[in-house]
């Protein structure tokens, strides 16, 4: 317990001396996971759509396969990723791995089914009865669809955050994509990793509450609005 | 708007469940459609509304067998609200008709006043009762002065104030704006306060129709007659 306590203690000097490195992993994490999830963002909430307003052959597989890559092990996914962008990988030729943009693919691959996921279930809920009131009220395809993303805009923005959540707290892929390159592809999960391999606890508690402010910072961001809007 | 069907049917899986060799619904009038579970009235009236497609037959609306959307709307039994406020509520479909602010604040105004809706303008769609809920998606509906109007059951659990408010704004409207008004009504009492003219479905086949009092007091068909003495078994 003394041990915890006093890491904790150190923990916090060690934050408020403004220590370069880690705001330099801190600020990488950030950028990794803001980009990913951006970009799946950008990817599954139009595939989530498509998906849950048309019917075609295939849907339930493809519907399974997502619910399975929801849960995706982070160090599958980092493995493929490497496997396609390795020197002799059908991608190889791109020299990614140890990158930072292997990184980012790795976090959308394990982000974008959660979105595209999540997006398909509100989708299903809702689309049959907006779309009955857009036709009933004289709404256009496009303007249903407005409205069908207006009404999922909390559930939207919880699927966003849970994709954020799964980014910046995964260690597995970017582990093996990026291998931890101090400088380069260190992130936060990566170094708690190394800290506690080196016994380095004090340090280690510090990026953990780093870690666990920023979750927190972002589901308060979610909260409030949640809050706002069934307000 | 006139209204006319000729050899509409709907059938799902096989089963005809809407089987109407012709009918029509009077420009102007406020016409009750009346009949048991499963008559096919709900099914009508989708057709009607475009939410659904005949599996013959067409339905004329003035005429032209292509549906004016923005000209027509129902009201569901439980209507769908917006998860936003009331006044946004009423001005949606305005805004889809790219209404001037002025003006859409001025028209949510009218109908807030005509449905005592004015102390909960900025109320949240969710925190509505199901009364006043019902009385939004009315003048939502009537926001845009639809030609034709159709209700499924909109006052089927509400209190008889707010059921007596609504039929209260379905007579005004029809009798100042010439709303073609389509009531489907569980209520025969509802229809007889209500509606001038009424079609009696049963099993998907029009069974009478005319004069709203005519039939509702002394119907020619005899199931017509079982049905408004209540001794009509499904």
């Amino acid at each position: 317990m003394d041990a915890i306590g006093h890491g904790i203690i150190e923990a916090f000097k060690l934050i408020f001396s403004g220590d370069r490195e880690i705001f330099e992993i801190v600020g990488l994490s950030l950028y990794v996971s803001c980009f990913s999830v951006v970009f799946s963002t950008c990817l599954g909430i139009p595939l989530g759509i498509l998906l849950g307003t048309h019917q075609f052959k295939g849907k339930g597989i493809i519907v399974r396969l997502i619910y399975t890559f929801m849960s995706l092990p982070p160090v599958i996914a980092g493995l493929t990723v490497f496997l396609i962008l390795m020197r002799r990988g059908p991608l190889g030729s791109l020299q990614l791995n140890y990158t930072v943009t292997a990184m980012i693919i790795a976090q959308i691959c394990l982000v974008t089914p959660i979105i595209i996921g999540l997006t398909y279930n509100m989708v299903k809920e809702k689309a049959p009865v907006v779309n009955r009131l857009g036709i009933t009220l004289g709404a256009e395809p496009l303007a249903r669809m407005k409205l069908l993303i207006y009404e999922m805009r909390v559930g939207i923005t919880t699927a966003v955050v849970t994709g954020f959540g799964r980014a910046i707290s995964e260690v597995g892929a970017v582990m093996i994509v990026g291998g931890n390159i101090k400088g380069q592809t260190r992130v936060m999960t990566t170094y708690i990793s190394e800290l506690k391999g080196m016994g380095n606890y004090d340090r280690a508690i510090a990026v953990g509450i780093i870690l666990l402010v920023l979750s927190f910072l972002v589901n308060a961001i979610l909260y409030n609005f949640q809050e706002r809007e069934s307000r | 708007m006139e209204l006319s069907f000729e050899h509409l049917t709907r059938a799902y899986e096989g089963k005809t469940v809407l089987d109407l060799e012709h009918g029509s619904i009077k420009s102007g009038s406020r016409t009750g459609i009346i009949g048991p579970n499963g008559a096919g009235k709900s099914t009508l009236l989708n057709l009607i509304a475009g939410l659904d497609q005949a599996t013959s037959g067409k339905i004329y609306y003035n005429g032209e067998a292509r549906i004016p959307g923005e000209a027509i709307t129902l009201v569901f039994q439980t209507p769908y609200l917006i998860s936003a406020t009331v006044e946004k509520n009423i001005a949606y479909p305005l805004k889809l008709r790219g209404w001037a602010e002025e003006k859409i604040e001025e028209r949510v105004g009218f109908l807030c006043e005509e449905l005592n809706l004015t102390g909960m303008r900025k109320k949240k769609a969710w925190k509505l009762s199901g009364g006043e809920t019902q009385k939004v998606a009315l003048a939502r509906a009537l926001s845009f002065h639809p030609r034709l109007l159709l209700l499924d059951e909109p006052t089927a659990n509400i209190d008889p104030a707010t059921t007596a408010e609504i039929e209260k704004m379905l007579i005004k409207i029809n009798e100042e704006e010439k709303t073609t008004v389509v009531l489907i009504t569980h209520n025969l009492a509802q229809a007889r306060r209500t509606c001038d003219r009424c079609l009696f479905l049963k099993g998907g086949k029009l069974i009478e129709e005319g004069n709203a009092q005519q039939i509702l007091a002394a119907p020619k068909n005899e199931l017509t007659r079982k049905f408004i003495a209540g001794e009509l078994l499904i």
